[in-house]
């Protein structure tokens, strides 16, 4: 159990780490469109890549769940990406 | 987890089909909060409804592209941008890096002009123009002869603080607005349409005069800024008045415009950040509902971890509302 939490500790923080960095970067490159738009499919498919391994690694992983963390990142990046094609 | 009894089950079920309206209650509701016995998520965090916000957000993007080609100037980027401003920034992050101040020069202002409105006139975006055209052929164009120029683009920002903030986060651009090697400078901030939208054009030119006694002095720099404030004036005027009889002379100054030079009906800018706040906050909403039914009635649902999806979804409305902005330079 304790093993569990210890593994879901890490998880979480490597996507807060993730998410920081990704955050800095958008933060300094907010002027360059091109850059910002590369950033957002990187941090789309990230969050998918997390999101498998998350579950894979809690022998949870069905294709229900993989479905949902695909459909979320393309959201995720349809948002951002609507903002910064104009 | 409690479990019903056959006989407390086939009550339940036999006061709903009594009840036709609870059972519309049950299921509606369950469109924003979790299923427990499905052990899933409100139905409008289903998959499929996700993919739905998808196609929308795809379909109003495309609408957002195709109706400047349909009604040209409806769509465009509002700004407040003047050279006073664009000049006082410059200056002020050369003075930062410890450098000497640039001065207005109208024949660079003039030349500014003209290259601005070759690009409302030719459609284009770029340093050379389709036909080979260079910058260089703007500013010897009015005279200026010089031995350093240089030339910075930008177009639909939203203020003067922002286009120089853009160019001094571009290495190349910062590269000119930090030289030693330029004594004069010259801005162009013209409003017209390009590819369907409405937008403001910024262009800016540096130089050095080949004869130094040539720099443009205090008084002359005064004289362009009062130029180009009388001009916006008269612009302004003109769009409130478009059929104001006997125009002054600074009305025929180079303003081109190819449709009226009038504030956009739709600032695309804030379209498609509410549409992104929207969808967003919709469907963080119903995450944030989902935690806190699920947490409520203790369920385990067989989905992916919505707080998860909720923190990602938090930072990114929060990207889209507080850090992007509009604006391009080149």
């Amino acid at each position: 159990m304790k093993e569990k939490s210890d593994l879901h500790i890490v998880e979480y923080s490597v996507l807060l780490t993730l998410a920081f960095i990704i955050s800095l970067l958008f933060y300094y490159f907010r002027y360059n469109h091109g850059v910002l738009i590369f950033l957002s499919g990187v941090s789309s498919f990230a969050y998918i890549l997390w999101g498998l391994i998350h579950h894979a690694l809690e022998g949870r992983l069905t294709k229900f769940i993989a479905t949902e963390y695909v459909v979320f990142g393309v959201l995720i990046f349809l948002l951002l990406y609507t903002v910064l094609n104009f | 987890m409690s479990v019903l009894t056959g006989k407390k089950k086939s009550n339940i079920i036999k006061d709903w089909r009594q009840q036709p309206k609870s059972i519309e209650k049950f299921q509606f509701i369950h469109h924003f909060l979790p299923h427990p016995e499905e052990k899933t998520r409100a139905t409008l965090l289903s998959n499929r409804a996700i993919i739905v916000y998808c196609a929308a957000m795809l379909l109003i993007a495309g609408i957002f592209r195709f109706l400047p080609k349909v009604v040209p100037g409806v769509l465009g980027y509002a700004s407040d941008i003047s050279v006073k401003d664009l000049l006082t920034y410059t200056n002020a992050k050369r003075k930062e890096s410890g450098l000497s101040e640039l001065r207005l020069n109208s024949a660079l202002t003039s030349a500014a002009y003209q290259k601005a409105e070759d690009m409302f006139k030719d459609q284009y975006w770029a340093h050379i123009s389709p036909d080979g055209t260079e910058p260089w052929d703007f500013i010897l164009g009015q005279n200026y002869d010089y031995i350093y120029a240089g030339e910075n683009l930008a177009k639909n920002f939203k203020s003067s603080k922002d286009v120089v903030e853009a160019w001094m986060k571009s290495p190349s651009h910062k590269e000119n607005l930090l030289s030693s090697n330029y004594d004069e400078i010259g801005f162009a901030v013209v409003n017209g349409v390009m590819e369907g939208y409405e937008t403001t054009l910024v262009v800016q030119f540096f130089g050095r005069p080949r004869n130094a006694a040539q720099v443009a002095s205090v008084y002359e720099e005064q004289t362009v800024l009062e130029k180009e404030s009388t001009r916006t004036a008269a612009v302004s005027e003109r769009e409130k008045e478009p059929a104001t009889e006997g125009t002054s002379e600074a009305v025929q100054k180079p303003v081109y415009t190819q449709a009226p030079s009038e504030k956009p009906a739709i600032d695309v800018t804030t379209a498609t950040k509410t549409v992104s706040a929207v969808f967003g906050g919709f469907v963080g909403t119903l995450l944030a509902l989902d935690v806190w039914y699920s947490r409520r009635k203790g369920l385990h649902k067989f989905t992916g971890h919505t707080v998860a999806h909720l923190g990602i979804l938090i930072l990114v409305v929060a990207s889209i509302w507080f850090v992007l902005a509009p604006g391009i330079v080149l």
